[in-house]
């Protein structure tokens, strides 16, 4: 017979779930805390290193947060992207195929575009980029509607699909190839012209790149679309329920085609601005993003403010355990990989914990009762058998 | 001639070699996925199974060891997996794909540690756990022309890997559990209201399945020497292809022995284009023109296209579980 059951809490509050979510981050930590300790390797040093990023003391701290944006930027839109599609539970893994055809074809441009002005260069390598990888989002949507085909799994075929792409791209030597330097005998990507180069504005020494602030903006028309659009409320009927949405006279099909162009092509939007702002293309542009922005929307429970605030956590902790390797040759980058699995395991539980909550079943409650009767009963006799024992040897004392 | 004899024999011994461990993959994510969850954590638990096992294999410098606490550490894998999925109702996608950063993470983590620490990177070559690994060379059965090399002088975890399968096959489609497990892939609600225990299965067949997923990855350390390189994971993307292959089977354990055959073959024809090229100038001359990377995105190309076509065509002959994917909340019935 089962003791607990579990129940659907009916409201989460949103401070006891924050509060329980701050509490799986600290546990996690600990839990590197532990890892770190076991190589010899002081935590709080370590985690000294990761969070402040050798900022602190050092003169050339604007590059450390140019470096940063630039892990940041692709990340936060990647995951404000996937959180579109998985709003409609449309699982779309895909995003670092989509990232990969985008940058392809922006790239295309950017290497062909000597000569050209700068705004018109980024902002035709940007349509290209959004408009091939949303047509690879339309198409799938499409396979999904019409035949009801896995999706999770095509996308999944994508990402690797391209990633060959690319690498065929990097590594054949070969007149059509414009994508590589021409002046190198072994086959390796090329700059792009100064035309497709991300500007920025200088403050001081620092520079911020317009890609900071289109990112920024773009999260915040994403949020507003999302929440006071009708677009965006389809978005959440379909993902709640397609029956519904289709009792309520939805096209589901054209929602779930128009939200997929638009996931994925603000994922070609975010690979345009990344080969814009590192001015080159490689195999490993990507960052993993596709990957990285699944947990960071999982993360951030795919509320928009959410996932700004964790893109920008999860930056930290790249970027960070990379400027940290530097000094600590027994932990290299992937501690970062680490610490995200962990987080997101505590994570997940700490989503539990807040949804649910163990309740005794009504069998277990009878049944405690019983017991806390029985019990009650026999200390009576118990007690009752005590007394008249005593009774009984206090009449035997006084006989004597 | 004798030269094209050999290059003949050495593809087809190749393809067994080299794609074994996508039949443990392969096998062990069937299992998973018939009981209806979908674990994209492949990859990573096959990295810890490699990674624990060889180093404990090393340690106690036997084969035994190494192929138990692969499967143990596996298999604890795949117990977080099914706890966070079938009793804490987390999303399998994204479990199945932290699980698979975690464990390449932990791979590269647990490899710098031990190859910094006091005593390295265990020595390999020479021990008995080499020795124990190495081909069983069956008498008279490996000479057997063309075939002979290819079949029958391999270690023994091939051989392992291939009862598995079949074991597993009977399993599925003879035994009344097997039967009760496909159940609960198709249709968890009904299963459960015939008194199967829907979450006890799950678990079991969870971790069985990772298990198997993580004597592939020990396979994969052992077959690639034991050598821990900081750049590359001993799995380089079998995992994955295992996902693919699972498709391409049509969730079925005979079928994988099949499909590891065709996948191990493309595998094949990009290491060894050259040299068949230049065994048989005339005839396949033209293989050296095909990029290589063309045969590795085969797998998932040829995955995709199954996949459209079998979703296009009748759902009934599909062997793809009903309730993949979802979790089950009994609840929510």
């Amino acid at each position: 017979m089962r003791k607990y059951h579990l129940v659907r809490r009916s409201n989460p509050r949103m401070t006891t779930t924050i509060l329980l979510y701050i509490n799986g981050l600290l546990l996690s930590l600990l839990v590197g805390a532990i890892l770190l300790y076991a190589l010899d390797i002081d935590p709080f040093e370590y985690y000294g290193k990761m969070f402040t990023m050798g900022l602190i003391g050092n003169k050339y701290g604007f590059k450390t947060i140019e470096g940063l944006l630039k892990v940041f930027v692709p990340l936060l839109i990647t995951s404000v992207a996937l959180s579109i599609s998985f709003k409609m539970r449309f699982w779309n893994i895909g995003g670092e195929g989509e990232f990969l055809v985008g940058a392809i074809c922006a790239s295309i441009i950017a290497f062909n575009s000597t000569g050209m002005p700068n705004v018109v260069t980024i902002v035709l390598m940007c349509l290209a980029a959004m408009l091939s990888s949303g047509i690879i989002g339309v198409a799938i949507a499409a396979l999904k509607v019409k035949f009801n085909t896995n999706e999770t799994l095509m996308t999944l075929m994508l990402n690797y699909i391209m990633l060959y792409v690319i690498r065929y791209i990097g590594e054949t030597k070969a007149d059509w190839n414009f994508f590589l330097r021409a002046d190198s005998e072994r086959p390796k990507f090329g700059t792009f012209p100064d035309s497709a180069i991300m500007g920025g504005i200088q403050i001081g020494k620092f520079k911020l790149l317009w890609a900071v602030i289109i990112a920024i903006v773009l999260t915040a028309i994403v949020y507003v679309y999302l929440k006071y659009t009708k677009r965006g409320y389809e978005i959440n009927v379909v993902g709640d329920s397609s029956a519904t949405a289709k009792y309520a006279g939805m096209n589901v099909g054209r929602i779930v085609l128009r939200t997929m162009f638009l996931s994925s092509a603000l994922i070609g939007l975010a690979a345009a601005l990344t080969v814009s702002s590192a001015g080159t293309i490689s195999d490993t542009i990507t960052n993993d993003v596709g990957w990285t922005g699944i947990i960071v929307a999982w993360l951030g429970k795919l509320s928009i403010p959410a996932v700004f605030i964790i893109s920008i956590l999860i930056s930290i902790l790249q970027y960070g355990c990379q400027a940290a390797a530097t000094s600590y040759p027994a932990i290299d980058s992937n501690f970062a990989d680490l610490m995200q699995g962990i987080i997101l395991v505590f994570a997940l539980i700490a989503d539990f914990e807040a949804n649910f909550k163990l309740v005794e079943t009504a069998e277990a409650i009878q049944r405690r009762k019983e017991r806390k009767q029985k019990r009650i009963e026999r200390k009576q006799t118990v007690t009752g058998k005590a007394e008249k024992t005593a009774e009984a040897t206090k009449e035997g004392t006084t006989n004597e | 001639m004798n030269n094209v004899v050999e290059v003949f024999e050495l593809f087809l011994f190749n393809i067994i070699v080299y794609n074994i461990p996508l039949l443990y993959g392969t096998t062990g994510e069937i299992m998973i996925e018939k009981s209806g969850s979908l674990n994209l954590g492949v990859e990573g638990t096959m990295a810890i199974g490699a990674v624990a096992g060889f180093l404990f294999g090393a340690r106690f410098d036997s084969l035994l060891v190494a192929c138990i606490v692969s499967f143990i550490a596996a298999g604890i894998v795949g117990l977080v997996f099914s706890f966070l999925t079938v009793t804490l109702q987390a999303n399998q996608n994204v479990t199945g794909l932290t699980i698979t950063t975690f464990g390449v993470a932990f791979y590269y983590f647990i490899g710098n540690a031990v190859s910094n620490g006091e005593k390295g990177w265990p020595k390999f070559s020479g021990t008995q756990l080499d020795a124990q690994s190495q081909a069983l060379n069956i008498p008279g059965l490996s000479s057997i022309p063309f075939v002979g090399k290819a079949l029958f002088s391999h270690g023994i975890l091939v051989y392992v890997g291939v009862l598995i399968a079949i074991l597993m096959w009977l399993y599925f489609n003879k035994t009344v559990p097997g039967l009760k497990m496909r159940s609960i892939g198709e249709n968890p609600a009904a299963a459960d209201s015939l008194g199967i225990n829907v979450t006890a299965y799950k678990y079991i067949h969870i971790i069985v399945g990772s298990g198997i997923m993580g004597l592939g990855g020990l396979y994969m350390a052992l077959n690639m020497g034991g050598t821990f390189e900081g750049s590359n994971c001993w799995i380089n993307g079998y995992g994955w292809i295992a996902i693919a292959l699972v498709i391409f089977a049509n969730w079925s354990p005979a079928k994988a022995l099949l499909g590891t055959l065709l996948f191990g073959f493309f595998n094949t024809l990009r290491v060894q284009n050259a040299a068949l090229a230049y065994a048989f100038p005339n005839v396949l001359g033209w293989l050296t023109k095909i990029p290589s990377h063309f045969f590795s995105a085969l797998p998932f190309i040829i995955t995709l296209i199954v996949l459209i076509l079998s979703s296009m065509t009748s759902k009934g002959r599909s062997g793809e579980p009903q309730a993949i994917g979802r979790s089950y909340y009994r609840e929510d019935r």
